[in-house]
């Protein structure tokens, strides 16, 4: 079969329709849900302090988690999200606090400022899209202990775990490594939406802002 | 004579020995080793052959035209191969019990009730106790608000959960009750049926569903029944949580799987043995059919495939007709492997008995005639196929400091363990056994089930330590190690090999210390027996009480631990023996090697 001009824009016109961005119409590829109900506050209450407790693991979460934005970039709502996290953590018997990051939306120096701050050494940075990283405080902040690169793979199961797994690397334990799913298609569906909630969460970022306590109710 | 390069083809290794030989006076120059290429005796030896001689020549600086003789040595037409064979099984019948000890249970105690799902849990209406079943699509704090509703109005005692949420839900609940979770196939729970729920504190174990008095109690059993659960109670020994379901027909069962029997043939009688009888009455009836001719298996069974296999693969090897391989020794181990128990509800594993063995063949005559012919052609150097492995071996281990006649060698390598002992008078009596370091692995791998033979290799071979944090790791011995900069992020919080390559974490273990102990004990097993079964065949008088100086070589001596089990255990025959110490630089590698070179001027060959 010859290919000419006329053939490939047949072919871009048909994968630009399953885009739905014809024409200039500029539907989102993922309608994402910026701002969902949350059954939890998410309230910052005063800088936050280094623990000293041995049991505790620190939740650290991006400028916009639970505030400017509300879910992850799949919709999982941030409330749900961080209640499984929780959930790992006790199931484990560890205690958790959480801290907001003001001075950085990279996940990795989340987790470090997290991992920095608690009584264990170990914490977990959550962006605000979903992107996770499980750190401990003596390892360089682009190193990790777990990382979960790609946010559209990480259901309420893969936050259980993370917190299941992070509450054990506290105790001393051996955890045995999620499971880090791949998908080849999760680049060009979601890589435009990641990057727009990425800059939205950035611009909150305050180089001259603590991190912040949070307390839920 | 000139420059003569001694070659020691072993199992795993390929040894050298250089030496310039002026009259009667035998300088050695360098030594070198390199793998081994294919099974020993086959001409696939010749690369492995080539590299080693080439690192020997490259450290004395000699080209290879100098050389003017290169020797190999006859290597003993034995080679050995290894195999296992579960012979038990266990089974679980009607789901009567759920023994797979989950991390982190719920609650503490014991409760017993008849079994109920908690979306029926609203329809009930009596006095009867009860045990609730969870499924995971009731979340943790559902779960936990039926439970606290329906708490004052029936007997709740215990719960059933499928997440791995007990912790959770033991967090929520108003009155504590046992509760036993991840149970993945919690649709297989026989509902309305009467059980016991049993979790212990941290740390601790269950006492009473371990305990067959304990089930009868709580089950009201006669003394009948109260036989049946032994069983049962055994299996769940150990556990921190377990679930005993009382069902009409249901049971554990350890059963044992036909393996077939062994014959041996020995030159006074022949004698059957069943595999499943273990290692001692597999070993003892070798012992009383005299010296060992050969050994088959049942055909058509798992013994007779094994059997039939290691011909196979060794006739490949030597190029004989399968039936010219003879057996001529081997070794029995008795070892446990974690099995899946079929019927489980949660992925229960049990620790099975296996039987490990390992078999020496002989073959008709090795190819080394072939290697020979293959090496003088492309070298252009005359090469020799001469001297006896024993007898060059004591030559080797003499050069050892503080060694002399008479004296014992225990030669511990990949595939055999050898023993040879020289008389005063010079006459060497040598034997092979089945059974080393590859077998050491074989029973590593599992004991612990692991799953690729590489990582027993390395259990075998090196140390293990914690990383306790990013900077210090904990030793098996307890003592602390610091490092200055962080370790790697994957070796934090796991069980590590200390290998010369740096840490290999392990997954799946928490604590070094059952790993030590299943490595120690495959070493004895294997090592330990095999030197003194050796030992004593070659002891003049059969005991080896009457041999006082041990050299260990090969290998296996190179271990960090193996010669210490040896000697400590050879002791108690008051022998003296340790590790040699060939040219008294050599450690116990390139005995061989160095009594080829030592025995031209000797002129024994």
């Amino acid at each position: 079969m010859a290919i000419d001009e006329k053939l490939i824009r047949e072919a871009v016109a048909s994968v630009l329709r399953d885009l739905n961005v014809e024409k200039g119409e500029s539907k989102p590829v993922t309608a994402h849900k910026s701002n969902v109900p949350l059954s939890i506050n998410f309230k910052d209450s005063g800088d936050a302090q280094k623990g000293t407790k041995s049991d505790e693991v620190v939740i650290g979460i991006g400028p916009a988690f639970g505030t400017a934005q509300t879910a992850t970039i799949i919709d999982l709502p941030h409330d749900k999200v961080i209640k499984e996290v929780i959930a790992g953590i006790e199931e484990e018997g560890c205690s958790y606090r959480i801290i907001r990051v003001f001075q950085t939306s990279d996940a990795s120096f989340i987790a470090h400022n997290a991992a920095k701050l608690s009584g264990s050494g170990i914490g977990v940075g959550i962006q605000s899209k979903g992107t996770t990283v499980i750190h401990q405080k003596d390892l360089p902040p682009l190193a990790n202990l777990e990382l979960f690169p790609q946010a559209p793979l990480l259901d309420y199961e893969a936050f259980r775990n993370i917190g299941k797994n992070a509450a054990k690397y506290a105790k001393g334990q051996t955890p045995e490594p999620i499971p880090v799913k791949n998908d080849q298609m999760a680049r060009p569906r979601f890589q435009a939406i990641a990057a727009l909630l990425h800059i939205k969460e950035t611009k909150l970022c305050d180089i001259n802002k603590k991190a912040q306590e949070v307390a839920i109710n | 004579m000139g420059i003569i390069a001694g070659i020691d083809i072993g199992n795993a290794t390929t040894e050298t020995a250089i030496a310039d030989i002026k009259g009667n006076d035998v300088s050695i120059l360098s030594s070198g080793i390199s793998m081994t290429t294919g099974v020993k005796g086959t001409s696939e030896n010749v690369h492995g052959l080539f590299s080693s001689l080439t690192e020997a020549l490259k450290s004395a600086n000699i080209d290879i035209k100098d050389l003017s003789e290169i020797r190999i040595n006859e290597a003993a037409p034995v080679i050995g191969d290894v195999a296992m064979e579960t012979i038990t099984e266990t089974i679980i019948t009607e789901s009567t019990m759920i023994g797979h000890n989950p991390e982190t249970p719920g609650g503490l105690g014991t409760g017993t009730g008849y079994t109920t799902l908690i979306s029926d849990i609203n329809n009930i209406n009596d006095d009867k106790e009860y045990v609730v079943v969870i499924p995971k699509e009731v979340g943790f704090e559902e779960a936990a608000k039926i439970i606290n509703d329906n708490s004052d109005r029936l007997k709740i005692q215990g719960a059933i959960v499928q997440s791995d949420d007990g912790v959770l839900i033991n967090n929520r609940i108003n009155k504590k009750i046992p509760i036993v979770d991840e149970v993945k196939l919690i649709d297989k729970v026989p509902i309305g049926m009467y059980s016991a729920i049993e979790v212990a504190d941290v740390g601790e174990v269950i006492q009473v569903l371990s305990n067959p008095y304990g089930i009868a109690t709580l089950f009201s059993l006669d003394s009948e029944e109260t036989k049946h659960v032994v069983p049962i109670a055994r299996a769940l020994i150990g556990n921190r949580s377990a679930v005993v379901v009382k069902t009409p027909e249901g049971d554990v069962k350890e059963r044992s799987i036909p393996a077939g029997f062994v014959q041996f043939i020995g030159d006074k009688k022949t004698a059957k043995v069943d595999i499943d009888r273990g290692a001692k009455e597999i070993m003892d009836t070798m012992e009383k059919v005299g010296k060992l001719q050969d050994v088959k298996g049942e055909s058509g069974t798992n013994a007779g495939g094994m059997f039939e296999k290691v011909r196979v693969v060794m006739s490949q090897l030597t190029k004989a007709q399968p039936k010219d391989i003879h057996v001529q020794d081997l070794l029995a181990v008795d070892t446990l492997t974690p099995m899946a128990v079929k019927g489980g509800l949660a992925n229960e594993f049990s620790k099975e008995s296996a039987v490990g063995v390992a078999v020496m063949v002989q073959a008709d005559k090795l190819q080394l005639e072939q290697i020979a012919n293959d090496l003088s052609n492309k070298l252009n150097v005359d090469v020799i196929v001469g001297g006896v492995e024993a007898d060059m071996a004591i030559r080797g281990a003499l050069t050892t400091p503080g060694t002399n006649k008479p004296i014992a060698i225990l030669d511990m390598g990949a595939g055999s363990t050898d023993a040879s002992i020289m008389t005063p008078d010079g006459k060497i009596t040598s034997i092979h056994l089945a059974g080393a370091g590859n077998m050491v692995s074989m029973l590593i791998q599992a004991e612990l089930g692991l799953d690729d033979f590489e990582t027993a290799e390395l259990i075998k071979k090196f140390p293990l330590c914690k990383v306790e944090s990013m900077f210090h790791v904990r030793h098996e011995d307890g003592t602390v190690e610091f490092f200055d900069k962080p370790l790697n992020p994957d070796t934090f919080a796991r069980v590590c090999i200390i290998t010369d390559d740096g840490l290999v974490p392990l997954e799946d273990f928490n604590s070094l210390e059952p790993i030590r102990q299943v490595r120690r004990q495959c070493k004895e097993k294997v090592f330990v027996t095999n030197a003194v079964r050796a030992l004593t065949r070659v002891s003049p008088t059969n005991n080896v009480r009457d041999i006082q100086f041990v050299v260990m070589v090969g290998g296996s001596a190179l271990d960090f631990e193996i010669p210490q089990l040896v000697t400590d255990a050879l002791s108690k025959y008051s022998v003296v023996s340790g590790r040699g110490n060939i040219r008294g630089t050599e450690g116990p590698r390139n005995a061989v090697a160095t009594g080829l070179v030592l025995s031209v001027v000797e002129g024994s060959v």
